[in-house]
């Protein structure tokens, strides 16, 4: 069928291929890419590391913070009264 | 488009004694991308350039970074192209979305897509100049399945996962996009 949808199908295949073969890749391609990845590879785990580093040092500078913030009778992580409980010996003998 | 041999990559290589383990994943990787890069890469730029691209290395570049980050999670040797194609489509459609952005809020100045596109339909013949222009005016998924199944020759299947859509909608699109291109074709006539 002349100009039907197979006609454009045929034609297109044929603009498509010459299109295509009139691109070709720049020489050392594979160089630049390679040292690019590199590059953007070292920079992701230097960015990785710092934030890592942060992180760990703003949570030590918290902890210091209040820990160093807290009063003798105040403490900050156990608060409850402690109590110490003595049993004494039933007959009246103790430890060495 | 060259297809993808087997390459040695990812098949598990006992280090030798004296060497770790992580520098022969490294090794294989790079072996293999360069494998890859050798095969394919030519290939991808075309597609790049054909679906509209006008930094085709960029975005071909791009993917083989991609793939080289992704290197451990890839199912296989044998998905690598599929993926590169992938990341190709994905890369070329968000870059071409930027690219329309940047032209609405900047007015009515050259469109780079435009130059190179002229540049790349230089060398064509004209009536295949005019089908490459319309195909370029179609939207951005019709002229992906277009290129996948005329130029690559990609299954339905293929297709629709290099797009990411249903088999459905890759016939959709391939239909509406040879039903323009047609219409084009005989208002010329």
């Amino acid at each position: 069928m002349i100009g039907g949808p197979a006609d454009t199908e045929e034609r297109l295949r044929e603009a498509l291929d010459a299109l295509a073969n009139g691109v070709h890749p720049a020489p050392h391609a594979y160089g630049r890419a390679r040292q690019e990845w590199h590059r953007r590879e070292r920079r992701r785990k230097l960015i990785l590391a710092i934030l890592i580093t942060v992180v760990f040092v703003v949570a030590d500078a918290i902890g210091l913070w209040a820990l160093n913030r807290t009063q003798v009778d105040s403490p900050v992580i156990f608060n409850w009264p402690t109590s110490v409980i003595q049993h004494k010996p039933a007959d009246g003998t103790g430890p060495p | 488009m060259t297809e993808l041999s087997q390459p040695s990559a990812r098949t598990r290589v006992t280090p030798a004694p004296g060497t770790e383990p992580g520098a022969t994943v490294t090794d294989d990787r790079e072996a293999a991308l360069a494998l890859l890069f050798d095969l394919h890469y030519t290939g991808l730029l075309r597609l790049a350039v054909l679906l509209g691209a006008d930094d085709a290395e960029n975005i071909v570049a791009e993917a083989y970074y991609q793939l080289y980050r992704r290197w451990q999670r890839l199912r296989g040797p044998e998905a690598a192209l599929a993926y590169l194609r992938s990341v190709v489509c994905n890369l070329t459609r968000m870059r071409l979305r930027h690219l329309q952005v940047v032209r609405k809020h900047a007015g009515p100045a050259t469109d780079p897509v435009a130059v190179a596109s002229a540049e790349s339909i230089a060398m064509v013949q004209d009536d295949q100049r005019v089908l490459i222009e319309a195909l370029r005016r179609l939207p951005g998924r019709q002229r992906e399945a277009l290129v996948l199944r005329y130029w690559l020759g990609l299954r339905e299947s293929e297709i629709a996962t290099a797009m990411g859509i249903s088999v459905g909608a890759v016939k959709s699109h391939t239909a509406r996009g040879i039903a323009t291109l047609t219409k084009v074709m005989e208002v010329r006539r």
